[in-house]
């Protein structure tokens, strides 16, 4: 019964993986040919190279944007939209419609509102008067406001989804408990803190976890808004785009790009150990 | 909350305990012991038979001759296979010929398949150059195409692999003429002394700008500026007049001005990029770009953003930035610098309401601007390769397919249909491209200005293994100085990093 | 279900079935009950309605930008990005021939249909075992099971693309659906929902000598399928959206995906700025269709999976 799930996911997970891991200690030539060993220590030498330390760090600050603010945001529309109202369902298909965008066409649509010269945004008056960097040099452009930028994109394109899970998981939250709690003399902010919050655990913990694989592994948005960013900072360089992207320096190697993206999947294990030691030992299973 | 303040604490440090272990060195020094990697290397060309020095200073007299691998000794070309052949031949043929320009490739293509019943050409469309490279490395032997199209920064990174049957081999059995060919076209896709691929879209950097601005700051809109000086003269002109609030539109894109600024100002310049003659007659080891004439170019660009006379639109990723600034409602610019294959859509675009109250017949057209009063420009866009290992039939029929891409009619057909400019100037006295120049003058710029100047090999393009890369090295520095970093220091990081990809290069290939 | 399973499990299975039914509905909380208790009412209603509305404009700001821009002339596109323009179908058009938008549609359609079929059936099976039997080894399976989930498609793309082109899969339907076919998170939320089901369901089977494969399709699916149909929307909405792996194992253009489509037209012409924008509307509707129809089982199956823990 095993068998259909495990021989796929070990032919092309497991197996990639570990030749990958082979892969990254070796350099090659412009064909992936001809490749020679270095040693482990070459992971080392990646691991603490500019680019890749560069690369990490972008991608963590765009995690630390992408995580909270789509959590929060998620959170609070599925709170908004959790009352009993006549038309809910039609907020509610709002809320969750950009799940139906894609990378691709998420970031067209926010390139194209973005653009400095002609774009949507930029050109209306008083969105540009309280932010003149929209126009001038662009939030594209501007190497403080790129990774944002893009972050932003992302979040808009993640909401749906969040939004449809925490939605989910407020179903599941028995309704006397708020009466009870109301009963008592709690108020709206009271319960959401005691009540809510602790039972929607498991979802937000699998919400954290999910979102912070897409935030490390984020590439098509990069490819499609700014190339890498702003140069020369390279502000939007995350470590997926570190690897595969137009103008990376280690793009003819294979060798260096295997050895980056089994580091990425190391820093995402670590990561996700930490969020599931520190946080899942917290959460309320069941009632 | 869920101790999200512990969670965020956590990652704070990680992150600075993380970027407190920099090493400082690039990711190209990666694994290899720092004597290898020590730029620049001595090189040492894979078969070992140079007879030049290596010298690597700016003397571009003592010009090693080359004694590399021999015609002889590279892939065949049995052009006469094709006359015993039997029935059609099916050769595949991968091209990047996107959007618009698609309709000529197909329309070419199926006017060969009907003329003749020897040969079949099947198109694939890979839609854009860096994925078709990609395909092209990940596919073994069995999944290549017959026939390839590489942008031209692939000569050295396709020549030193091995997989393609070198078009001079081509041209020697079958005694193609190419006396009609502008020579630069050829030259272009020569390395070592070999004719590695055949020209085929060629495209250069024009200037575009606006008409209307010029003739309301009282410049002549028939003759736009084409030296640095003149520009410069030009910009002040329209922005004290106020014709426009900014004249110059930059960017820093590595396929746009992040290359251009450096390896095409240099070759104008008779200066050359990279050392062993421009990296053609053998494998370049280092560039000159951070010497003083790179200094003195990007600080006439510099100077122009500071004194209020540029602007810049940053990396350009999707390439229509600079053109969309010409068009911006509040501060429009009134010229830039952009390659020529976008005229066709950039002219219908401005006259398709674009920016207001401009019609298609405001756009100006002129050479390439840059040091010197000579236009001149390199060879831009993309050539025609034949994969090797293959059967001798399949062999010369490519190459009967790529004798007719480069009949005068067709290139003639394709100059007319897209922006592309005809590499043989017997194509010239036929319509339609005939009739295209005369009506609309604009579309020959791009033609005329591959005509002029010297064809060395210092003024032609460099050619550098790790060539994307590095120009991605040199449109980061390009990017600082436009912000208003001192140009020596960047132009030297970015020689460093540069030299660095090539030590890496060369050490691999 | 037309079944012969032998009374006792009919009996089981007909509570079982009776019981998800209670399971909270999506939309109408409260409804039968009276109003909820805390259901705003007056002022605090209509300030709720106002910040719903709010919100909804924010989120719907880029789609509406979209849906305008490809409504309209070319010409017309940068005159007022906000308004929309002279209607007319013809961007539409020339996305649909110039991005061969039609055969790319089918191609994902075929192919997120067979990664969808393959994930729900392989994720089954996978979590019937992690959940029902016992075997040696089996938690070092599951936990390689979800190692893979961290795994980054990048990592993986070349030596995949080796495996594929050698079993001469490239650009056929089967070559860009391989890598998805099985899926750690389908596993895992199938192995959640299982566990939920009351152990005596399985030993009444057992008793009456049901099998493991009567078990699982008499029984066992049919009472999680809403999960099942939140597994299935998931799988197809990930096989729909994938970017990279097409854009390099197909280098036929007849076979290319519609994101690869996208990207093409990502790349085009100054004239022609909202090809694009049409070409993105184009892609997204038949994925809003699929939401629109799902939407219930969508939420029913995530209700019943994610927040028991």
């Amino acid at each position: 019964m095993l068998a259909p799930s495990a021989v796929v996911l070990g032919v092309f997970v497991l197996y990639p993986l570990g030749r990958a891991v082979w892969l990254g200690q070796q350099r090659c030539d412009n064909f992936g040919n001809n490749c020679r060993s270095q040693g482990f220590g070459q992971y080392v030498d990646i691991f603490r190279s500019t680019e890749f330390q560069n690369a990490l760090v972008v991608t963590a600050k765009f995690a630390l944007i992408t995580v909270p603010l789509g959590l929060i945001l998620g959170v609070g529309l599925a709170v908004l939209a959790d009352k009993y109202l006549r038309g809910i369902a039609a907020f509610r298909a709002v809320f969750s419609s950009t799940v139906a965008t894609s990378v691709a066409v998420a970031s067209l649509m926010w390139l194209f509102l973005l653009q400095p010269s002609v774009g949507a945004l930029a050109n209306v008056s008083w969105f540009n008067s309280l932010f003149p960097s929209v126009k001038d040099p662009g939030w594209l452009q501007d190497p403080g406001t790129a990774l944002t930028a893009v972050a932003l994109s992302s979040v808009w394109a993640g909401l749906g989804f969040t939004f449809i899970l925490v939605t989910a998981g407020l179903q599941g939250i028995p309704r006397d408990f708020y009466e009870a709690a109301a009963v008592d003399g709690a108020g709206g902010i009271r319960r959401f803190w005691s009540i809510t919050v602790p039972m929607l655990g498991p979802t937000l913990l699998f919400v954290l976890i999910v979102l912070t694989t897409r935030a490390f592994q984020t590439y098509g948005e990069v490819d499609l808004l700014t190339d890498g960013g702003p140069q020369p900072q390279d502000s939007t360089t995350t470590i997926t785009y570190f690897v595969y992207g137009q103008n990376s320096p280690i793009r003819n190697d294979a060798g260096l790009q295997a050895g980056a993206a089994v580091l990425l999947f190391l820093v995402l294990l670590v990561l996700s150990a930490i969020q599931l030691r520190g946080i899942g030992r917290r959460v309320h299973y069941g009632d | 909350m869920f101790s999200s303040r512990r969670l965020l604490s956590l990652l704070v440090v990680a992150g600075v305990g993380v970027a407190a272990c920099s090493s400082g060195e690039s990711a190209l020094e990666s694994g290899v012991d720092d004597a290898t990697t020590d730029a620049p290397v001595d090189a040492t060309t894979p078969d070992g038979g140079t007879g030049g020095d290596t010298d690597t200073g700016a003397d571009t007299t003592a010009m090693p001759t080359t004694t590399v691998a021999p015609l002889s000794e590279l892939a065949p070309c049995p052009t006469e296979a094709l006359a015993d052949a039997a029935g059609p031949i099916d050769i595949v043929f991968w091209h990047a010929m996107a959007s618009d320009l698609e309709p000529p490739m197909v329309a070419l293509t199926d006017e060969y398949n009907a003329s003749q019943d020897k040969v079949r050409v099947q198109l694939q469309n890979q839609t854009g150059y860096e994925s078709l490279i990609d395909k092209y490395i990940n596919a073994g032997q069995n999944s290549r195409p017959t026939l390839v199209q590489f942008p031209e920064y692939q000569l050295r990174s396709i020549a030193d692999s091995g997989t393609t049957v070198p078009a001079g081999a081509c041209i020697e059995s079958s005694d193609y003429d190419t006396s009609a060919f502008v020579p630069r076209t050829l030259t272009a896709y020569q390395y070592e002394g070999i004719q590695r691929g055949m020209p085929f879209n060629v495209s250069n950097p024009v200037l575009f700008y606006i008409r209307k601005v010029f003739e309301a700051a009282g410049l002549d809109p028939d003759d736009p500026p084409v030296s640095l000086e003149e520009l410069r003269a030009a910009s002040e002109q329209i922005v004290s007049s106020g014709a426009a609030p900014v004249a110059l539109v930059l960017d820093s894109g590595p396929d746009s001005g992040g290359g251009w600024f450096l390896e095409q100002w240099f070759g104008r310049a008779g200066e050359p990029f990279a050392d062993n003659g421009n990296g053609r007659i053998a494998p370049a080891t280092e560039v000159f770009f951070d010497n003083e004439l790179g200094v003195e170019l990007t600080t006439f660009l510099q100077s122009m953003i500071d004194d209020g006379l540029a602007v810049t639109v940053g990396d350009n990723p999707g390439g229509l930035d600079a053109f969309l600034k010409l068009a911006d409602p509040t501060t429009p610019g009134a010229m830039t610098m952009a390659t020529s294959a976008a005229l066709g859509s950039v002219i219908a675009a401005l006259g398709g309401g674009l920016a207001p109250g401009l019609g298609p017949e405001d756009v100006g057209i002129g050479p390439m601007p840059g040091p010197g009063d000579t236009p001149q420009v390199q060879v831009g866009g993309a050539s025609l390769w034949i994969v090797a290992d293959k059967s001798p039939e399949e062999t010369a029929a490519a190459w009967d397919y790529i004798s007719f891409l480069l009949r005068p009619e067709s290139q003639s057909q394709w100059a007319a249909a897209t922006g592309y400019v005809p590499i043989r100037t017997d194509a010239l006295d036929l319509d339609p491209v005939k009739t295209t120049y005369a009506t609309d003058p604009r579309f020959a710029v791009p033609f005329e200005q591959l005509l002029s100047g010297v064809n060395d090999d210092t003024a032609n393009a460099p050619v550098i293994g790790p060539q994307r890369e590095v120009r991605a090295a040199t449109s980061r520095a390009m990017a600082a100085i436009f912000a208003g970093a001192d140009p020596q220091t960047a132009l030297t990081e970015a020689a460093d990093a540069s030299n660095l990809l090539i030590a890496s290069y060369n050490d691999r290939n | 279900m037309a079944t012969d399973l032998p009374a006792g499990v009919q009996g089981a299975v007909d509570t079982a079935l009776a019981t998800v039914d209670e399971l909270p509905e999506s939309t109408d909380r409260g409804r039968g009950r009276g109003r909820d208790f805390d259901a705003p009412i007056g002022w605090r209603r209509a300030g709720r309605y106002l910040l719903l509305a709010l919100v909804s404009f924010v989120v719907l700001f880029p789609i509406y930008t979209t849906v305008i821009a490809a409504f309209k002339p070319s010409d017309a596109f940068f005159d007022h990005p906000l308004l929309p323009g002279p209607f007319t179908f013809d961007v539409i058009v020339d996305a649909w021939t110039a991005g061969n938008l039609g055969r790319y549609l089918l191609n994902s359609l075929v192919v997120a249909t067979i990664v969808t079929v393959f994930q729900v059936v392989s994720a089954v099976l996978a979590a019937y075992a992690f959940a029902f039997l016992r075997f040696p080894g089996r938690n070092l399976f599951f936990v390689l099971f979800i190692a893979t989930l961290l795994v980054p498609l990048e990592a993986t793309l070349v030596v995949n693309f080796d495996t594929v082109d050698g079993l001469g899969w490239s650009n056929s339907y089967l070559g860009l659906a391989a890598p998805f076919l099985a899926t750690a998170f389908g596993v895992f939320l199938m192995r959640q929902v299982f566990m939920t089901l009351p152990r005596d369901l399985r030993d009444a089977a057992a008793i009456d000598g049901v099998g493991h494969f009567g078990f699982l399709w008499y029984v066992a699916v049919p009472l999680v399928r809403p999960t099942l149909g939140a597994l299935a929307l998931f799988g197809f909405l990930g096989a729909w959206n994938q970017y990279l792996w097409p854009n390099l194992i197909i280098n036929e253009t007849e076979m290319n995906t519609v994101q690869s489509g996208l990207r093409v037209l990502s790349r085009s012409n100054l004239d022609q700025p909202n090809l694009v924008m049409a070409g993105t509307l184009v892609a997204a509707v038949p994925v809003v269709i699929v939401l629109l129809v799902f939407q219930r089982q969508l939420v029913r199956g995530l209700t019943a999976g994610a927040v028991k823990g």
